[in-house]
């Protein structure tokens, strides 16, 4: 199995690719990656990857988004039909400019949804509470208590349906729903009781995970790092001293993560799966960064002027280069990887 | 003393940074500096994603303990369930049932609560749904936001009525018709800079603040009046149908949720 943080870094450069490009070579690259990724990881999770399938995904996004911008955009030279002017908003030319823009948005993201489908279909729920840093530790617990108690909540929700049905309840109207929603709530809220008790008899929470010193200097830490982040931000935008700025902003973020890890650092921490690190999460993660170094970073001998793709005012042909093409394709490396251990 | 005034300082920070930072594309005409105006969306979104950090740090602080912890995971599990409930089987529009748990909590049980229960039950119900996103941290920040303001509507509550009147649910239907709209104006906030098209709706570098607004309203009016007129009116009627009785029982679990022993003889 891949790496958790291994997996978040391919998602990662898989959505900068997203946003950098609209050229449709590079986005069919992208799907092409994409799909490949799927198909091994098919193979390896039982659970589907969205309510829909990916292609119905793609086509229904690529076609409401395509419709959407004809319908609301008249620029374009090429007119496939004009609408009557007497419709509101809607009348004029519909052109194929407008359309193809409209497609590749769409496209761009169905492409996101389904590459976070495949993150969150590989990385199973207690490994994605455990991505959640440690510094929000009372929080994850919240969401692992959440998270269990929903098939209860449903199981309560059946139970209390068919009890109501037994007494002859039908539900015709909306307020017929509240003798099934006031059990679920008022049930739910017992059991939060018996389960803050069992959690007290337990110890958590016992002691406050910080004394108030430590909250102090926490909230002041977190004050200093808002000044200064709003200070940059204005230096920025209205002053214009964009060095310093950036420096103050940037400061002002680490303060901030620096002060969460200090955080994390006091909070207890027990792990039942341990994920080992290897040479195949390396090459995922190595990949992952050439392919953002490659269409964030100015390089001599790539163009990445042909990441950008506007067919406004007549739909020409996008231009391709070779070295943007083959920072895409690194993508495809979790496959790979997963094709190799199986 | 110190301590609430700094608690005060970080959500008069956060609120301030947070709202600039989603209201940025209005504020062209004073970004007098191009590459401060070109980053803008990238720095929105940084800048919103620190403010809920903070924001988060700042509520799991404040003395959190073992009942919150179990009163927020089942209510959110609740919750999540009637956002699953909605996926499965959509309604109208922007009809969604999960404002009714978030307003109702924050009203009675605090402004932390509220802002809690509105980010994880986005979060939970993401999870269990297949919804993580790009989107999600914005869909986390804006819901917290709803649950954060909820107490808000207690002085108007009271004004019409006070606590289990007519008047109190009529404020928190309007409280619910309000966040019905604001939700959704929000929420296209964190895409319309990106979505650049060669269109009068879309936000541009350098197009003065009215001319923008003029922009976004176009939008919205276009691509969202009509879909979250769906999720308002469906607040203002899961408000009207099941808030007075999910008020009074949340009420009653609130003074237990108070309730402290303190075994005679410690010392305070």
């Amino acid at each position: 199995m891949i790496h958790p943080f291994a997996w978040l870094t391919w998602l990662i450069a898989v959505t900068i690719a997203l946003s950098a490009t609209r050229n449709p070579l590079y986005l069919i690259l992208i799907g092409q990656a994409l799909a490949i990724v799927n198909a091994v990881s098919t193979a390896q999770s039982r659970q589907p990857l969205t309510f829909w399938k990916p292609n119905t995904l793609v086509v229904m996004l690529v076609v409401t988004s395509a419709l959407f911008n004809a319908l609301l955009v008249r620029y374009g030279n090429t007119v496939l039909v004009r609408l009557p002017a007497w419709l509101p908003l809607l009348g004029g030319p519909i052109t194929l400019e407008a359309l193809v823009y409209g497609a590749l948005n769409g496209l761009a993201l169905a492409y996101i949804f389904i590459a976070f489908s495949i993150v969150q279909r590989m990385l199973p729920i207690s490994t994605l509470i455990g991505i959640i840093p440690r510094a929000f530790y009372p929080l994850a617990i919240v969401t692992a208590i959440a998270i269990t108690f929903v098939p209860t909540t449903l199981r309560q929700a059946q139970h209390i349906r068919e009890a109501q049905a037994i007494r002859g309840h039908q539900l015709r109207r909306l307020r017929d729903w509240l003798p099934i929603l006031m059990p679920l709530l008022i049930g739910g809220l017992e059991r939060a009781f018996q389960l803050a008790e069992s959690l007290a008899s337990r110890g958590f929470a016992s002691q406050p995970t910080q004394s108030t010193q430590q909250h102090r200097s926490t909230q002041l830490t977190i004050s200093v790092a808002l000044t200064g982040l709003l200070s940059g931000w204005m230096l920025r935008l209205i002053w214009a001293y964009d060095t310093l700025g950036s420096i103050l902003m940037f400061s002002s973020a680490i303060l901030l993560f620096g002060k969460l890890w200090m955080l994390g650092k006091h909070a207890p921490h027990t792990r039942y799966r341990q994920f080992t690190w290897n040479n195949a999460d390396t090459a995922v993660v190595l990949c992952a960064s050439v392919t953002i170094a490659v269409l964030l970073l100015p390089w001599p001998a790539i163009e990445r002027a042909t990441l950008g793709y506007y067919p406004y005012p007549l739909v020409s042909q996008p231009s391709f280069d070779l070295g943007i093409g083959f920072a895409i394709v690194g993508l495809i490396w979790p496959a790979v990887t997963q094709y190799i251990k199986s | 003393m110190i301590q609430r005034f700094l608690s005060a300082t970080i959500y008069t920070l956060s609120s301030v940074l947070g709202i600039f930072a989603f209201l940025a594309p209005f504020f062209g005409i004073m970004l007098q500096n191009d590459n401060a105006q070109a980053s803008a969306p990238w720095l929105m979104s940084a800048i919103v994603g620190l403010c809920f950090i903070s924001l988060l740090v700042e509520v799991q602080g404040t003395g959190i303990n073992a009942k919150h912890v179990a009163l927020l995971g089942v209510l959110v599990a609740i919750n999540s369930i009637l956002r699953f409930a909605e996926v499965a089987f959509p309604g109208p529009g922007g009809f969604t049932p999960i404002f009714l748990l978030i307003i109702l909590s924050g009203y009675v049980f605090g402004a932390q609560i509220g802002f809690l229960m509105g980010a994880l039950t986005l979060f939970v119900s993401a999870l269990i749904t297949g919804g993580v996103g790009p989107w999600l941290p914005y869909q986390m920040i804006s819901a917290a936001w709803v649950g954060l303001s909820a107490p808000l509507i207690k002085p108007l509550a009271h004004l019409l009525g006070g606590a289990n009147s007519r008047g109190e649910l009529l404020a928190i239907m309007l409280f619910g018709a309000v966040w019905g709209f604001a939700y959704g104006a929000i929420m296209n906030l964190w895409f319309w800079p990106y979505a650049t098209g060669a269109s009068t709706h879309y936000w541009q570098p350098g197009v003065g603040p009215i001319e923008t607004l003029q922009r976004y309203a176009a939008f919205y009016l276009l691509t969202s009046f009509v879909w979250d007129s769906f999720n308002a009116a469906g607040n203002v009627v899961l408000l009207a149908c099941f808030g007075a009785p999910v008020l009074r029982a949340l009420r009653r679990f609130r003074k237990r949720l108070d309730f402290t022993y303190q075994p005679s003889g410690s010392t305070v």
